[in-house]
């Protein structure tokens, strides 16, 4: 990144149409949704402008700056890093009194700021006219009317950033109340100039004053001790006199200053009848309608990923095996051709067996997410959520571990408390994913009929709810419990959601399928050195005399976690038959006990990859002896009750 | 004064305290819950689920746990008419 190249920051508040603007401006590179805190990662973009190049950045959408909450601290001391020449802050015009909480918390920073005043349209449907001019006056920056996803105003936001660029746009701190402001005003003052953050010292001392457990406080505590003790006592003279702890009396002064504003530049007409949304919302968050809707969208859901998946799959499965064939024929059966076959069943694998079920579902999720159904059916599944120890906000990684486990744990960094977060990914391992998902249809469906296999997945289901009740246990802190924005339903864009799928996808190339191919080979090769016999032999006293099942099984049971998709193929290749002669060689019991075991033995390389970096050592490692413990106990039990 | 998770649907209520961790608080706060603010329920999950709660001044809407819901006092503003 070139020194002299400007760099302008997006910041707003979750659902304020950020990303969107983002993408807008800098191309497709950023993230959006209508679920509260799912852009986690922030976008870094540099674009050419007009000829001029800008260094965009996307940071996650928040609510506040607050640095004793781990999330917001990031986003706070990333703009320190940054120092930015410019911010845009984005505001979501239908709510604007909530928005400004935010506005007015980066005022307090003094970096130069313009306001994206987004949504207008939807405000205007509200019956909201909020007058710009007004606005801006009231907070001294420029606020340009947008409807990012029209792209509308996008010209004129760009001007305004280009104005203040070239020129000093500075903004000034809002003022609270006299005996606050009083008391900011004199800790400001004899603030120590090492201490001072970003050269602001009135910034410093509101932060100071709001956020008792900061690191800012121990410096000032070990700097100047005696103005630790002036802080505490100007603390405690605002907490005396409103009653109220002191972060309470500065959020409260934001969040009526807010509203002022918003009142001030605002009319509203709204009549008494209900919007469409609102008889919508209505219907749809029934205590007993909504239930039923969200019962029908999931099945519609999964229908659809099967009826999109399932002939895309026998499709791409057909050239496969024919390419598999011919290579053969070129290349004997040496080690050229382990290492080629190896290579295209890791390939093919991928494309074949995951991506034509992932697809449809990262894309019916974008168009959920987008449309505000997510946080709806995290609001409905709560209750069932807290059964099992977590709540709502786990809903959508769940869903997303049915289609692969490997982005769903890293989704699970939208889950506020370290606890959830744990519990949540030593689950996501125990959701079907579409590589189990084919093997239970394959075997299970197939062999025993379909509904074993919905009994399986109900079994499934009931497993993870058991299994989470046992974690809760470990975890003596509770959950702290479910707060989570409903955001206004919005017609869902296509180029969204298709840019969403991409991203999500792209992860899902990046990371789970190299550790796939890999795996693959390694399997190949294994098979080459004729290895696969000593191991069988090694792991005959579990595969044969605790479940059950023909020696040749071993590699296939122990190995599926190289290639999980594989196993079923592996399965037929350890037994030499053909996939329709199965059950002359293992019986209708031994299938069942087989797939118990291959669904909840270690999901695959990959998620132990993503748990690991995600969530640490421990929990990846406890992860995999949870899943060893509850395959083999599993299996044990279905062998001897079959 | 009653808990908000003892609320009547679709009533005025105002906000009198809300206790708690400092955690839990301040994310109410962030999300634009205060002291004095209008509220109502607007539904609520099954078995004892979550309650939809709708910010009347912010036109904003969360759905808070029950656990959550019990630590918020608010008072029942009279009908008018």
């Amino acid at each position: 990144m070139k020194a002299d190249t400007p760099t302008v920051i997006f910041l707003g508040q979750p659902n304020s149409g950020k990303s969107t603007l983002f993408n807008a401006i800098a191309g497709h590179k950023a993230l959006t949704s209508n679920f509260p805190g799912t852009s986690y990662k922030h976008t870094h973009s540099e674009v050419n402008i007009e000829g001029r190049l800008l260094n965009v950045v996307d940071l996650p959408g928040t609510y506040s700056l607050s640095p004793s909450e781990p999330a917001e601290k990031v986003i706070l001391s990333h703009l320190f890093q940054e120092k930015p020449d410019l911010i845009v802050n984005v505001v979501d015009a239908s709510i604007l009194g909530r928005s400004l909480e935010l506005t007015l918390e980066l005022l307090e920073l003094g970096f130069p700021m313009i306001v994206a005043l987004n949504m207008i349209d939807l405000a205007e449907k509200k019956g909201i006219q909020i007058d710009p001019n007004t606005l801006e006056k009231r907070l001294g920056v420029k606020v340009v009317p947008t409807v990012a996803s029209h792209g509308r105003g996008l010209k004129e936001l760009l001007e305004a950033a280009f104005f203040c660029l070239g020129h000093p746009c500075l903004t000034i701190s809002p003022r609270w109340s006299g005996d606050v402001e009083e008391e900011v005003g004199r800790l400001a003052d004899r603030l120590p100039p090492e201490i001072i953050i970003a050269g602001n010292p009135r910034f410093t001392a509101i932060k100071l004053i709001e956020a008792d457990k900061t690191f800012c406080v121990e410096v000032l505590a070990e700097a100047a001790p005696e103005l630790k003790s002036e802080l505490d006592l100007a603390k405690k003279r605002i907490e005396d006199k409103r009653l109220a702890l002191a972060y309470e009396v500065f959020s409260a002064e934001r969040h009526h200053l807010a509203l002022k504003l918003s009142e001030e530049s605002s009319r509203v007409q709204r009549g008494k009848q209900l919007s469409w949304d609102e008889r919508v919302d209505d219907i749809i968050m029934h205590p007993i309608l909504g239930y039923a809707i969200l019962v029908l969208i999931f099945l519609a859901f999964f229908f659809l990923i099967f009826k999109i998946g399932g002939p895309l799959e026998m499709a791409l499965l057909g050239p496969l095996a024919r390419l598999r064939a011919l290579l053969s024929g070129w290349l004997g059966t040496g080690l050229l051709f382990h290492l080629a076959d190896g290579l295209l069943q890791g390939i093919g694998g991928g494309a074949a067996i995951v991506l034509p079920y992932f697809v449809p579902l990262l894309f019916f999720m974008a168009f959920l997410e987008d449309l505000g159904y997510l946080a709806r059916a995290g609001f409905l599944l709560d209750t069932f959520m807290h059964r099992i120890g977590l709540h709502g906000k786990s809903v959508s990684p769940f869903i997303l571990g049915f289609g692969c486990n490997v982005p769903a744990v890293l989704s699970t960094r939208i889950l506020e408390s370290p606890r959830d977060r744990a519990i949540t990914s030593l689950l996501i391992p125990f959701i079907p994913c579409s590589a189990r998902t084919t093997i239970i249809l394959a075997l299970v469906a197939f062999y025993l009929g379909p509904a074993w296999a919905l009994g399986f997945y109900f079994f499934n289901i009931l497993l993870v709810a058991m299994i989470g009740r046992l974690l809760a246990l470990f975890y003596k802190d509770p959950s702290p419990g479910l707060i989570l924005e409903i955001p206004s339903l919005k017609a869902p864009s296509l180029l969204t959601m298709v840019r969403k799928t991409y991203l999500e996808l792209k992860s899902f190339v990046k990371f789970a399928w190299p550790l796939l191919v890999g795996g693959s080979v390694v399997l190949s090769l294994l098979q080459f050195l004729a290895l696969d016999k000593v191991l069988n032999t090694a792991f005959s006293p579990l595969v044969v005399h605790g479940l059950g099942l023909p020696k040749p099984l071993g590699i296939t049971l122990v190995f599926g976690f190289l290639r999980k998709e594989l196993s079923l193929i592996m399965m037929l290749q350890a037994l030499g038959v053909e996939y329709k002669n199965l059950l002359t060689v293992i019986s209708r019991e031994q299938i069942l006990v087989f797939t118990v075991f291959v669904s909840f033995f270690i999901p695959c390389l990959s998620t132990f990859a993503i748990l690991w970096k995600e969530s640490g050592k421990k929990i990846a490692f406890l992860s995999v002896g949870l899943s060893i413990a509850v395959a083999i106990a599993v299996s044990l039990l279905v062998r001897l009750l079959f | 004064m009653i808990r908000l998770s003892e609320a009547p649907h679709g009533r005025q209520l105002r906000i009198a305290d809300i206790q708690g961790g400092e955690g839990v608080r301040r994310r109410l706060f962030a999300l634009g819950f205060h002291k004095g603010d209008l509220v109502e329920v607007n539904s609520q999950g099954i078995l004892r689920g979550p309650l939809l709660i709708k910010n009347l001044a912010a036109d904003t809407s969360v759905a808070l746990g029950r656990g959550i819901a019990h630590r918020i006092m608010v008072d029942v503003i009279p009908d008018e008419g």
